[in-house]
């Protein structure tokens, strides 16, 4: 399949919006997980969380629409915006036919919708939004996208839990390969610190609940491991065929060249704990990038500092690269500013195309024992090393498993 | 406040439109570019502050400030 290119990103995130402010911060290894407190979470079993304080003062969003949508769309109109200006790509000189969205998230809305539920008990019919009907719903962010720039090419939105975006991304890359589409945004958003959708995450059992110390609660990989921080954010990227980058000189980030993904099918929430079907798809992704396993030179984990998938991650990490592994330097830098859930993907592919630009691998923030050892981890500062191939893995409950490869623009 | 004004008020608030944007005799769809789904918010606005009754056959997008006061005046002055 063809290489396609990535030709600028937006990134909307705890530790940063924009490529900048958000680099310097995941370089530095400085941690933005914090006590909520844009509720009373304090009852909650975990009430840590990588919150987005200062959105508004980044938006170019009217009040008027900002009214009608919930703050994930927000996020996602905000990431597209910096994703576009980073492209160089004036959205009004392109064929909107030939434009698309494809975007994941995992949860919807919730922020929106429980304030209008709210109003509907107390108030009754008449207290709800017109609007909560077209806000709350996963695939929002695409319509007010594609509405806000007038897109009206083949779009998607993709719910696969965590691995949402990383499976729109892929996805995204398939469809230009087959030269339907001239560009993508594509990416994902999650906005998972409202009331609700804490309690439903706390509720799955998997998060740390280290409150009384936020910046370490969230510790993938490492003995002590508690469990998985959330966080909220949006991660969105340009992708356009290689000949047509080419051809508008664009400035090319990096190639994806090479997708997998399969499903456990074992368990309603846990994964297979050998991993064998993540190392299929990683397997996949290899051999259609048609890059051998000693190519890669960096892996992205998804990280959920949980036993059964830490565990099952580095497993199948072994299986595919054998001896190799410890050389091969992995990092989950996500550890900084929590899980962004069904953006998660799509903020990896973000930190690997900025380490790559940079030669510098992000770190694993809290990681100080592995549990697994033989690894390369880079933990807690990041390391000068310079990544022409790279590996991202994502994954969603019940075993859902994304793998992309990522390969430096030569230039 | 007259009736005009305040429905201007209205508007304004709700949709976070500027008020010069307000035209007396053009569609809302045409001044402020309102859609559906605002309209039915406004209706819901309009009520409330009038204390009455109004429907969607008669206020709409494509209805003027003028006839929204015109068909307010008759509703409140029975």
């Amino acid at each position: 399949m063809e290489k396609v290119a990535v030709t600028g990103l937006g990134i909307v995130a705890p530790s940063g919006i924009g490529r900048r402010q958000f680099w310097a911060n995941i370089k530095s290894g400085r941690s933005f997980i914090k006590k909520i407190t844009r509720f009373d979470a304090s009852k909650y079993p975990s009430h840590i969380a990588g919150q987005i304080d200062d959105l508004e003062k980044y938006s170019h969003v009217s009040q008027r629409l900002l009214k009608k949508i919930d703050a994930f769309s927000h996020m996602a109109l905000i990431a597209s915006e910096l994703a576009l200006q980073d492209a160089g790509i004036d959205i009004k000189k392109e064929d909107p036919n030939m434009v698309g969205i494809f975007l994941g998230n995992a949860i919807g809305g919730w922020l929106y919708a429980e304030t209008e539920l709210r109003d509907l008990y107390i108030e009754g019919r008449e207290g709800v939004s017109p609007y909560m009907a077209s806000a709350w719903f996963p695939a929002a962010p695409q319509g007010q996208v594609s509405i806000y720039y007038g897109i009206k090419g083949f779009s998607k939105t993709v719910v696969a839990d965590r691995a949402s975006s990383l499976e729109a991304i892929g996805y995204a890359r398939k469809t230009l390969s087959k030269g339907k589409l001239n560009m993508i945004l594509a990416g994902g958003m999650e906005a998972p610190v409202t009331p609700y959708a804490l309690l439903c995450c706390n509720t799955y059992g998997g998060l740390s609940s280290d409150n009384a110390h936020p910046e370490s609660a969230y510790r993938p990989f490492d003995k002590n491991r508690r469990g998985f921080v959330i966080g909220e954010g949006a991660g969105i990227v340009v992708m356009e065929p290689r000949e047509r980058a080419l051809g508008r000189s664009a400035n090319i980030l990096a190639y994806i060249s090479g997708y997998g993904t399969s499903c456990d099918g074992q368990n309603r929430i846990d994964p297979d704990p050998q991993g064998q079907q993540l190392a299929r798809a990683i397997k996949m992704a290899l051999t259609d990038a048609g890059v051998t396993a000693e190519k890669i030179d960096y892996i992205s984990l998804d990280g959920l500092a949980l036993d059964i998938w830490d565990n099952s991650e580095i497993e199948a990490i072994k299986n595919v690269f054998g001896k190799r592994v410890k050389d091969i330097p992995v990092s989950c830098p996500k550890s900084m500013f929590g899980n962004l859930l069904g953006a998660s993907g799509a903020a990896d592919l973000i930190i690997t195309i900025l380490a790559m630009e940079n030669d510098l691998v992000a770190p694993t923030i809290n990681l100080d024992t592995p549990a697994c050892p033989g690894l390369n981890y880079i933990m807690k500062e990041a390391k000068e090393h310079k990544i022409n191939k790279a590996l991202i893995i994502s994954r969603g409950r019940g075993g859902i498993n994304s793998v992309l490869v990522l390969e430096k623009a030569l230039q | 406040m007259d009736t005009k004004d305040q429905i201007k008020d209205v508007l304004v608030k709700l949709l976070k439109v500027k008020p010069e944007e307000l035209k007396d005799d053009a569609k809302l769809c045409d001044s402020i570019g309102v859609d559906s789904t605002e309209m039915v918010e406004a209706l819901i606005a309009l009520e409330k502050a009038f204390n009455t009754k109004l429907s969607s056959n008669e206020i709409g997008k494509l209805s003027t400030i003028n006839e929204i006061e015109k068909i307010i005046q008759s509703k409140i002055s029975k």
